[in-house]
């Protein structure tokens, strides 16, 4: 499950979610959300997986459903069909931009290139926005063939099933990123100031940038907001993908040292090796303003920094082909588990194989994420993003700690948390999952609602031109999930017709 | 990096550090069922 959950949101977003918050004003929130939200939905969501695997159900309608008797449950489970299938659209598509620089790290192509400007813009020329002048590249193909590769390689595995290949490879890949992240981060501290002539532009301003609290900007609810959903999405909670892996545990299997261990875990890879380094790396190289501007796109920050960083390094090319080529990996053991919960609610429910599923999936992936591809620079991407890994998580949270803890009831919920565990399981979370957990996620959601949610709707602050496609970008989400919608009504019409006819039979 | 920044770090990485070592302890030392 830490193959799940260690990924790009480590290395690539949460750098970014640091930056667009305020660096040290993000922080707060974060940790806040890490132990109040992050640690019980964590067990939460591996209790919910665990009890609906003995009902046969491996996706969320079907969970809910068997949770709470209500002909509403199984539309709320659809969150959880949609909040991975949408993740996965863009996620796959930053994730081929991994394998990319894996490649052109190894033949050279960027080296002797180490300032903001070049390395801002290979990276436009990369994703396709550098125009006709882009020094780099004279179109988009490589990022394409990237995606399809990328694509190819999910689709294969999942339709051979997770438990085979990949695992071995996490098991060996994952140790060896973060050995690799950790030379990388002595080497960012060695840093210093790299250009004695501009002072401020060092590691430890940087450090500082991330760490100095900043107690004036905690009122904001964007940045409890952003932290929080930067805890769901680094964590994959609010996704339906641990739901969907809890559900083959065995109903004595233990669930929360596994949780405790797979959250911990995460954000030793987040915070200790993910924050020293892109952003610290990024202030000592380009400063903090140039630090702020790669922070407007979700994923860029380290992707324009890092290149750098490696070629200030001894053996460069090796480390920066083994750093990607390893990121890749990560992206690809959490990309498999955003497909999982869709193909398996496919399998249960339509009788479809393994590889009919996988090959349904990878073509509605393939068709959505063109425009993420050929629209990023009018902030597709990261409208998807902020709604989907953002919004999106946090909803489906709310919408499961409420079912768990109130509509389950929490007698019944603690003593699945606590069947078969390895640890004892602290009696004051059984008060922040009741109480705690449900009131904070309310609190953030309604006043992020009054004070953002009209500002966001109304896409203050969006170019014209941009509008258009932000605007396409919401009407495919939206027609999304009530396809999904659907197609959970028609599986649970399905089944109460083969009910029926067993009955007869009967 | 201000005193309260390093205060900060310190406090989290502790908590996570100390955190990661618990889990992986109980996990390498086997563990007892607390049911």
């Amino acid at each position: 499950m830490a193959g799940n959950a260690v990924g790009l949101g480590n290395f690539l977003r949460f750098p970014v979610q640091a930056a667009q918050n305020g660096g040290g004003a993000f922080m707060i929130p974060y940790f806040i959300s890490f132990l109040l939200l992050g640690i019980p939905l964590m067990w939460v969501e591996w209790t919910i997986g665990r009890y609906g695997g003995r009902f046969g159900h491996s996706s969320l309608p079907g969970m809910f459903d068997k949770m709470w008797k209500h002909p509403a449950a199984k539309y709320l489970g659809v969150l959880g069909l949609f909040m991975p299938l949408a993740v996965m659209v863009y996620y796959t598509y930053v994730e081929s931009w991994s394998l990319g620089y894996a490649i052109f790290t190894a033949t050279g192509r960027y080296w002797g290139n180490d300032t903001f400007a070049s390395m801002s813009s290979f990276l436009a020329g990369y994703q396709g926005w550098g125009g006709a002048d882009n020094p780099f590249f004279s179109g988009i193909s490589w990022a394409w063939i990237m995606f399809a590769i990328t694509l190819s390689v999910n689709v294969f595995v999942l339709s051979k099933g997770v438990s085979g290949g990949i695992e071995i490879v996490a098991r060996y890949a994952l140790p060896a990123l973060f050995v690799l992240a950790a030379i990388l981060v002595v080497r960012v501290l060695m840093l210093g100031t790299p250009d004695p002539t501009q002072p401020e532009f060092s590691v430890s301003t940087g450090m500082g940038f991330i760490w100095n609290p900043q107690l004036d900007q905690l009122s904001d609810p964007g940045i409890w907001l952003a932290a929080a959903g930067q805890i769901f999405f680094t964590l994959s909670l609010g996704m339906g993908t641990i739901h969907c892996y809890a559900s083959y545990l065995a109903e004595s299997d233990d669930i929360a040292l596994t949780g405790l261990a797979t959250a911990s875990t995460n954000e030793f890879a987040e915070v200790v090796l993910g924050g020293t380094l892109a952003i610290p790396a990024a202030v000592a190289f380009f400063g903090l303003d140039a630090t702020r501007e790669l922070a407007q796109n979700s994923y860029d920050l380290a992707f324009a920094v890092m290149p750098a960083l490696f070629q200030k390094f001894p053996l460069g090319q090796l480390f920066g082909t083994l750093w990607f080529g390893l990121l890749f990996i990560a992206g690809i053991t959490s990309s498999l588990a955003q497909g999982q919960p869709l193909l398996s609610f496919l399998q249960e429910e339509f009788n479809y194989t393994r590889k009919q599923a996988a090959l349904m999936l990878g073509l509605v992936v393939f068709i959505l994420c063109q425009p993420v591809i050929f629209f990023i620079h009018h902030g597709y991407l990261n409208e998807l993003d902020y709604w989907a890994g953002t919004f999106g998580l946090v909803i489906l949270a709310t919408v499961e700690i409420i079912l768990f803890a109130w509509m389950f009831g929490m007698k019944k919920g603690w003593d699945e948390i606590t069947r078969g565990a390895d640890i004892r399981v602290p009696r004051i979370f059984r008060f922040i999952i009741t109480w705690v957990t449900p009131l904070l996620l309310l609190i953030i959601l309604g006043r992020w609602a009054i004070m953002e949610l009209p500002a966001q709707l109304m896409m203050e602050g969006v170019p014209e031109a941009d509008k258009p496609y932000i605007l396409g970008a919401r009407i495919v989400m939206v027609v999304g999930f009530l396809s999904l919608c659907l197609l959970v009504r028609q599986a649970w019409k399905r089944r109460a017709r083969a009910e029926a006819e067993s009955e007869v039979q009967a | 990096m201000t005193t309260g920044g390093w205060v900060f770090l310190t406090i989290a990485w502790t908590i996570i550090i100390g955190l990661v070592a618990f889990c992986y302890g109980k996990i390498f030392r086997g563990t007892t069922r607390y049911e």
